[in-house]
């Protein structure tokens, strides 16, 4: 079987913008009669609706970790998911542990984030230090949120982790907060 | 029906613009599809049980653990903004919000980070 062609591909970025409904109506519609006509084009979108589910399906299994936001909870726990929550205030520790009925494990981290342009989590536990630059945040939301790796917080054991928020600035850093997580398996 | 009738008769008036026609039968089509899964999970959540989580759509011989591999290799803020887009299947802007970025910045973002997630994928070195 030969391997579509076409003289005027769609670009990437135009495609991800209709994947997730960002085009003008007569943007789509330019878009939407190309594909019927474009196996090419089709297959690409294809391609893309592929990794997409992917990389939810990643999330979903717990295979990967992530920085999110307070609504992206609330949209996990209303879709069912069995969420474990740690709220930690800056200084502060927890026991923490996941079981094997959690779906996923989110970690609170109350910090005072206004005026910060750049925050780093430095990961400091027995195993190392690990640095996670740049991480996104809402500086009104008053907290960092990350779901760390289900799969791998499973295969953990007892141990402590101490996390230290940054506010990474031209002047240099500051510790926002440090917290500390006292794992232990169930 | 009436449509294909008159094309068959060659009655149509205006036949270039079937294919127009077709699109937006197909776009009302699939909006209504979409309209119709919205209000049935509406009323299941007010008057009955949370079903399970569907099982994600079928994937054609998609590596997963080369996935989660590329994926945990993205610089944070590339993670967030992929993850909280394809799986809340929410376009940039909202992505934008939830995060504290601008939509552009959002969508900049997306774009790196799919750019980097393809590339990976394509390559062998994609395991951790």
């Amino acid at each position: 079987m030969s391997t579509p062609i076409c003289i005027a591909p769609i670009p990437f970025a135009a495609l991800v913008e209709y994947w997730f409904g960002e085009l003008a109506p007569n943007e789509e519609e330019r878009m939407e009669e190309h594909l019927l006509a474009c196996a090419k084009c089709s297959e690409r979108l294809r391609d893309l609706a592929e990794l997409g589910a992917g990389i939810g399906s990643a999330f979903r299994s717990g295979a990967v970790w992530a920085v999110i936001s307070p609504a992206f909870v609330q949209q996990l726990k209303q879709e069912g998911l069995r969420l474990r929550e740690y709220r930690v205030a800056p200084g502060g520790s927890v026991n923490c542990t996941i079981s094997a009925t959690d779906d996923a494990v989110v970690s609170r981290l109350q910090a005072s984030l206004e005026g910060a342009t750049r925050v780093d989590l430095v990961l400091l536990d027995e195993q190392g230090q690990g640095r996670l630059a740049d991480i996104p945040f809402e500086p009104a939301a008053g907290e960092v949120l990350f779901c760390p790796s289900a799969a791998s917080l499973r295969k953990l054991p007892a141990h402590t982790a101490m996390f230290r928020l940054l506010a990474v600035d031209e002047a240099g850093e500051r510790p926002i907060g440090d917290y500390t997580f006292i794992h232990t398996p169930s | 029906m009436m449509t294909l009738e008159r094309l068959r008769d060659g009655r149509l008036r205006e036949p270039e613009k079937l294919a127009s026609f077709v699109l937006g039968m197909c776009r009302m089509v699939v909006l209504e599809t979409r309209r119709g899964t919205a209000r049935r999970e509406g009323l299941l959540r007010t008057y009955g049980e949370v079903p399970e989580a569907m099982d994600p759509p079928e994937q054609r011989g998609l590596d997963e653990a080369k996935l989660s591999s590329c994926l945990e290799r993205l610089p944070e803020r590339e993670r967030s903004v992929l993850i909280l887009g394809f799986y809340a299947d929410k376009p940039a802007d909202a992505v934008a919000r939830e995060l504290g970025l601008s939509a552009v910045n959002a969508r900049v973002i997306r774009h790196r980070g799919l750019l980097k997630l393809r590339e990976c994928m394509s390559t062998n070195d994609g395991h951790s």
